[in-house]
């Protein structure tokens, strides 16, 4: 490839292997799908348990697990610069050239993309999530959001909803925020071999029994579905808070024979728990984008989900039904599903899933981003620094004081570390080796 | 299409096709024949349109100011009473420890005070509760006796409890726990339930009664007798403990009421402050005023920057209770 238009990504964020989830498996194989674009990534997170230093995964994905512990929620505690010499070498030994971080409360990220801006990098953030707008933590979280894409070269959500939301929270331009959805490897998520009969009817239920994730819902809907369809079973994977509830929901309904609960479900056996029944249901209350949904619907299964955030986005309506969050329209709903089954073919649906969802459209939906990225003028501090200080009368102030000391700061460890005294790494191509051997 | 193998998305990519191609020609397109953008997440990037894209149906979904009631400012003039009220209440309280630390009002009068207190505390409650009961009485009489028996018993250690601290210290620590219990209360009794209700105190409610307690018995320490200190910490702890109680039941009992009570406790917390002594009586009537005009007004003023949005990305509540 072309070395001009070869692009030298950091991937930063808290939230990597081993730890699972959406955020985890995007940065994953986004940097696999890149990688085979001809592209140099680079992960970076913090040190997960004995797990720090460099590590290599597969398609030789160099990852950093930089020596910073968790303290709240996977996150590293927040200081501001004290990663800065630790991100200023990773950036000067990889000759980064975008750095392109993941999940607005990743402390990490903010961090990163800080140091990365302060240092003249291409910058690129990713949200994952929703936000709101009234409780304490989200107008904090909203102002270090605002702070991170104050000076951002481009910004990419997961969905429509997800855009109005981070611009609404950032106050950035619609124009510089890039929908790229998340997506599904389907070769890892294929329909039962054999068609499931239709006498009994299993429910599928896999999330974190959360109240987030709607587990209070549940507890209202199994017992009604239960009563209405005799020949319906429900198989709940996942682990929680909540689970309590669910569990006494069985006892008091004595719904034991007909719901299953699984408790945690490691992220491999997910397809084997998805295969085993005929519709998903997914009963979260706030959802940029639900990856689930696309599992579930790789493996052929029809979807019912609660109609918030994201989620009516992300698939064609004759393959989801979806319901208001009442336990009323989520019982109707189910009850639609159940009529609609005969007619759903897992198999058609998982080939039209390969058409819809492919990380590879995604890499290349993200490298357009990148090139965008390097169009963008950087400008030397005291250029950058009036659109922090349009942050708010007081919130700019202060954006501008943080900035300017990262600069000095900068300018100190120049002086001490001298760039030309840190080793660069010499790039080396796994693709040709790694094709061999499959 | 080497490169596909990691991933293995690309075995039969040309089955998968066909049915992209029908999700693409259901698409509706305009006069022009190019395809409407649609707002979807699926099938890959919109011909035509790039990632960005930005159509007028952006942020359609928001709502502004959807809850926002509009006030009135006579209603919360009227609602800044209870505040004012209670204001009065705690000044009184202040006075009469002044008096007492001063010798100017003696153990007999307080306990009288004390005893008139507590009876016409009494009476409002049963007066005002919705159904008359002996056994409500004999119940609320059961509980008083008790705590006036164990404040009795206790009265001697509390005596002593802070005599080794400083007076200055005393004074410095009274007057800010007393603005702490002023700046937490619970102006709007909506911690307060009837008896037998379900009660949820909240932290902030705990603080500033704790808050008040302590300054009395820091107080306690400073007085002459035994007596006196059972007197003042009855008297002290009738007021921040009951007194929310009381005032709660003649507001639900009728407004009206709650309003002439409030009207009359000002007047008597004026004119005694008054003849303790002017600086204070016009220090107390700019609160008062501050209060219940000027915050009020201030209020109504800041209004109109309320800015509150609401959209699709909002987390969904749920319409049934969940605590069981």
């Amino acid at each position: 490839m072309d070395e001009l238009k070869r692009h030298r990504i950091l991937m930063v964020s808290d939230f990597f292997y081993p730890n699972f989830g959406g955020v985890e498996s995007h940065i994953y194989c986004l940097s696999q799908c890149l990688i085979q674009l001809g592209h140099k990534v680079v992960v970076m997170t913090h040190a997960y348990g004995n797990r720090s230093g460099v590590r290599y995964m597969t398609g030789g994905l160099k990852v950093y697990y930089i020596p910073w512990r968790p303290f709240f929620m996977q996150n590293t505690l927040p200081t501001l610069y004290g990663t800065l010499p630790i991100i200023r070498t990773i950036l000067i030994r990889e000759r980064i050239s975008v750095v392109h971080g993941h999940q607005a409360f990743s402390t990490l990220c903010h961090e990163a993309l800080m140091h990365a801006r302060t240092m003249g990098y291409k910058s690129v953030f990713t949200d994952h999530s929703l936000y709101g707008f009234a409780d304490v933590g989200s107008i904090h979280m909203n102002k270090v959001l605002q702070f991170t894409l104050a000076d951002i070269d481009q910004a990419i959500c997961v969905s429509h909803t997800s855009k109005e939301n981070t611009v609404l929270r950032s106050g950035i331009a619609p124009e510089m925020v890039f929908v790229i959805p998340n997506a599904v490897d389907t070769a890892m998520f294929t329909p039962a071999p054999k068609r499931l009969s239709y006498d009994e009817i299993v429910i599928v239920v896999i999330s974190r029994l959360v109240y987030r994730k709607g587990a209070d819902l549940l507890v209202e809907v199994i017992p009604e579905v239960c009563r209405l369809h005799p020949n319906v079973r429900f198989v709940i994977g996942g682990d929680g808070l909540k689970r309590v509830r669910l569990e006494e929901m069985r006892e008091k309904h004595s719904l034991q024979d007909r719901v299953e609960m699984l408790g945690a479900v490691p992220h491999a056996r997910v397809r084997s728990v998805l295969v085993s029944g005929h519709i998903f249901l997914n009963s979260s209350l706030t959802e940029a984008f639900c990856i689930a949904i696309l599992e579930a619907a790789s493996c052929g299964l029809l979807t019912v989900s609660t109609r918030v955030g994201g989620v009516p986005e992300v698939l064609p309506d004759d393959m989801i039904v979806l319901a208001e969050p009442t336990p009323a329209d989520m019982v109707h709903a189910i009850t639609k599903a159940i009529l609609l089954l005969p007619n759903v073919n897992p198999f058609a649906m998982h080939d039209r899933m390969k058409g819809l969802y492919s990380w590879h459209d995604v890499a290349k939906r993200t490298e357009v981003v990148y090139d965008r990225a390097l169009l963008c003028s950087g400008g030397s501090l005291l250029q950058r620094l009036p659109r922090y200080l349009n942050c708010g009368a007081w919130a700019g102030k202060l954006f501008c004081l943080v900035m300017i000391i990262n600069f000095l700061l900068w300018q100190l460890l120049q002086l001490l570390q001298p760039s030309k005294s840190i080793e660069e790494v010499p790039d080396f191509l796994m693709l040709e080796n790694q094709d061999k051997e499959i | 299409m080497q490169h596909n193998q990691v991933l293995g998305g690309s075995e039969g990519e040309a089955q998968a096709l066909k049915p992209l191609k029908q999700d693409m020609e259901s698409m509706p397109t305009n006069n022009s024949g190019k395809q409407k953008w649609r707002k979807v997440a699926y099938g890959g990037i919109q011909p035509g349109y790039d990632d960005n894209y930005t159509d007028e149906s952006f942020l359609e979904g928001m709502v502004m100011n959807a809850n926002v009631v509009k006030r009135d400012f006579l209603k919360v003039m009227l609602d800044s009473v209870s505040i004012s009220q209670y204001l009065c209440v705690a000044s009184l309280v202040v006075v009469i420890w002044i008096q007492t630390l001063h010798s100017v009002i003696g153990e007999t009068s307080l306990l009288c005070l004390d005893a008139g207190l507590l009876a016409m505390g009494f009476s409002i409650i049963l007066l005002t509760a919705s159904q008359l009961s002996l056994q409500l009485f004999l119940h609320y009489l059961l509980k008083i006796s008790f705590f006036i028996s164990g404040l009795y018993i206790l009265a001697p250690v509390y005596h002593t409890l802070t005599r080794s601290i400083s007076s200055d210290t005393i004074w410095a620590l009274s007057v800010s726990l007393l603005l702490i219990h002023l700046f937490l209360h619970d102006y709007s009794g909506s911690a307060i339930r009837p008896p037998g209700a379900h009660n949820h105190p909240t932290l902030s409610n705990s603080i500033s009664l704790n808050a008040s307690i302590v300054a009395s018995v820091l107080i306690a320490s400073r007085l002459p007798s035994r007596l006196h200190v059972f007197a003042v910490l009855l008297f002290s702890l009738q007021v921040f403990l009951f007194a929310p109680l009381v005032v709660f039941s003649i507001k639900r009992y009728s407004f009206r009421a709650h309003l002439w009570f409030s009207f009359m406790l000002m007047f008597m917390a004026l004119s005694i402050v008054y003849a303790l002594r002017p600086v204070l009586f016009v220090i107390l009537l700019v609160l008062l005023v501050f209060v219940s005009v000027i915050c009020p007004y201030w209020l109504i003023r800041i209004q109109e920057y309320k800015f509150e949005i609401n959209g699709p990305w909002d987390e969904a509540k749920l319409c049934f209770d969940i605590t069981e």
